[in-house]
């Protein structure tokens, strides 16, 4: 079993393996785009409250989602790599910051766009906006500090211990709806008792996040690629990748 | 183990009391910033009165990250950090004694000062008492979070707004709980909800934060 | 004492003291943190005076009178068992109709009348098309209620 995560985890393995898999990720998550996008503005019926405006919650719903999903992702890799000392780990986890960071500024952006016709306002400090605000915030100090630590080991942990510090932060996110009882709507799909989604809107929806998905999953394979690339400059399986060219 | 909590402490204060100019200056800061306010705005008491919460906090939440710093980064440089981590006590038993001597130094003197800003900023009298309070139950958790900020920058050179960028967002709750807190005591509605939610804030930050900055110190520290 | 009971002690303290957090955390929620004032406690006379406060509640049915050649409404404003008369001047978001849930924020006159200087709406979190709506009004009137898939 060890020996076997050894295996898969090494970046040379990594580097050879992710280059076979990032097409496909990215033509599946074009391909499953488009169609949700065309079910989304096309197909799906207008909404009997907000008309058609609604429609941005194809792009705004997947994009908030993301931001949480690449978050944890980040903070669980990188506790494998504080925990178990696996490099491919602290590689996945820098590699998914910016990426995560540009799924929130998606999230926070078209969710203003949404506010300005529906709720009256571009923006407003409730506890959910104000929530997706701070985990902007925590991206940018993961960001900050990974990139001022000089050793790049030392790095990796730091900042690998402050994405877990700033989980904790997640959970309050996604409740603070129900915490907080203000002007942003209770969670639609997520919630327990009754569906409150027609189902023509619900596809588009669960369409457009499973697209958003892959699309990071193949964003983060690039990253990842690079950065294991660059921290293995040094090596000898670099160097004879090189020679090869 | 408890001994060792007390005499680290003691060492703290006591190294702190004799720069007595270096332990001013967070006090005189968070007196000095909100007293900018009113000379920005035009100081009628009703605007005042609205303003105070969030700048009292605000100013209160700056001083204490300005004097973060103090918390390891002297220990750091002089080598008694790496004479801490080497004793056989746990390193969070010794980290909490050091928070605790930072909260002694600069979180309990920002409480005492407070009321006296309070009025500065025409807060009634009645919303005193939850000014002070809020900052009594808050300022713990600044202090207790902001260690997990020092110990992971502390090896990083001029970390001042490094620092800022890691920490500050991690205050944003107490900030939300303690100025909501004082704002609706001067409407005259119970406040016990917010306290609670602070208390909260601290049990937890009381029982994590020590940990996670022993963590960071093994982390960064370690040389 | 050794190191494993001392460490023992280290976990239980943690554990305690996370439990701690979540009782007070419980007991906040049981009390209220208030984001607006309903019309009922308006009426009681629990909302300040002088002061900007939020009013949350459903346009009443009918009660909307615009005034012509300027963009002064005036409203009505109830919880099911209090109202309150608000005013207002300017654009009004898409989603005020009557019967729907807002949020205004403003100060409240001698004579009871609430001056607003911002109204937003407060949209709730289902998403059907107008007919699915209207279906399901019809439904809720027969005495049935929900959907039938379940997410």
């Amino acid at each position: 079993m060890w020996a076997w995560i050894q295996k898969f985890s090494s970046p040379k393995y990594f580097y050879g393996m992710s280059a076979k898999l990032i097409p496909w990720f990215a033509l599946s998550a074009l391909l499953i785009a488009l169609y949700g996008l065309y079910l989304g503005f096309f197909v799906a019926p207008p909404d009997y409250q907000q008309g058609e405006s609604y429609r941005i919650i194809f792009i705004h719903v997947p994009a908030a989602w993301m931001s949480m999903f690449v978050y944890v992702v980040m903070a669980v890799s990188a506790a494998i790599g504080l925990i178990w000392q696996i490099r491919l780990a602290d590689v996945i986890a820098a590699s998914s910051a910016p990426i995560g960071a540009s799924f929130t500024f998606i999230a926070l952006v078209t969710g203003s766009l949404w506010g300005k016709p529906m709720w009256g306002t571009y923006w407003v400090w409730d506890a959910r906006l104000t929530s997706e605000l701070i985990l902007l915030f925590l991206y940018f100090g993961y960001m900050a500090l990974q990139a001022s630590i000089e050793d790049q080991r030392m790095a990796d942990k730091a900042s690998g211990l402050l994405a877990i510090v700033g989980v904790v932060n997640i959970p309050i996110i996604h409740y603070s709806v129900e915490w907080w009882n203000t002007l942003h709507q209770g969670a639609t799909v997520t919630k327990f008792d009754k569906p409150s989604i027609h189902i023509d809107m619900l596809i588009p929806l669960l369409l457009m996040a499973l697209a958003f998905k892959l699309f990071y999953l193949a964003m983060v394979l690039v990253r990842a690629r690079n950065e294991a690339l660059y921290r293995d400059r040094n090596r000898r399986w670099v160097r004879e990748l090189v020679e090869k060219l | 183990m408890l001994k060792a909590f007390y005499y680290l402490l003691l060492r703290d204060m006591r190294l702190a009391l004799r720069s007595r100019h270096e332990l001013a200056n967070p006090l005189i800061f968070f007196v000095l910033v909100v007293s900018l306010f009113p000379l920005a705005v035009m100081p009628t008491p009703e605007r005042l009165q609205e303003m105070a919460p969030g700048v009292i906090w605000v100013a209160a939440l700056l001083s204490v990250l300005l004097s973060l710093d103090r918390l390891f980064k002297q220990d750091y440089e002089d080598g008694s950090l790496d004479q801490l981590m080497l004793s056989p006590n746990p390193l969070v038993v010794l980290v909490l004694a050091k928070v605790s001597a930072h909260w002694l130094l600069t979180g309990l003197p920002l409480v005492i000062i407070a009321p006296l800003l309070g009025v500065f900023m025409a807060l009634e009298t009645s919303s005193l008492s939850v000014l002070v309070w809020s900052l009594l139950l808050g300022t713990p958790v600044l202090s207790l979070v902001g260690a997990i900020g020092v110990s992971l920058t502390v090896a990083v050179n001029r970390g001042g707004v490094l620092l800022s960028l890691i920490v500050l967002p991690l205050y944003i709750p107490v900030l939300i709980f303690g100025a909501n807190a004082i704002d609706v005591a001067s409407d005259g509605m119970s406040v016990r909800g917010q306290l609670y939610f602070l208390g909260a804030m601290l049990a937890l930050a009381l029982s994590l934060a020590p940990l996670a900055t022993a963590v960071a110190l093994r982390i960064t520290a370690s040389r | 004492m050794n190191k494993r009971s001392r460490r023992k002690m280290l976990v239980a303290m943690l554990v305690f003291g996370v439990g701690i957090a979540t009782v007070l955390a419980l007991t906040a929620f049981e009390e209220n943190l208030l984001y607006f004032y309903s019309p009922t406690q308006i009426h009681a006379g629990e909302a300040p005076q002088n002061r900007t406060f939020r009013v949350g509640g459903l346009v009443v049915d009918g009660s909307v009178r615009r005034e012509q050649g300027s963009l002064a409404v005036q409203f009505e404003l109830t919880d099911n068992a209090e109202v309150v008369p608000v005013t207002f001047t300017g654009i009004l978001p898409d989603l005020f109709r009557e019967g729907q849930g807002i949020v205004a924020m403003g100060q409240i006159d001698s004579n009871g009348l609430f001056v607003a200087d911002e109204v937003l709406a407060k949209h709730d979190e289902n998403y059907m098309p107008p007919e699915v709506a209207d279906a399901l009004d019809a439904a809720h009137e027969a005495g049935k209620t929900g959907m039938p898939t379940t997410y």
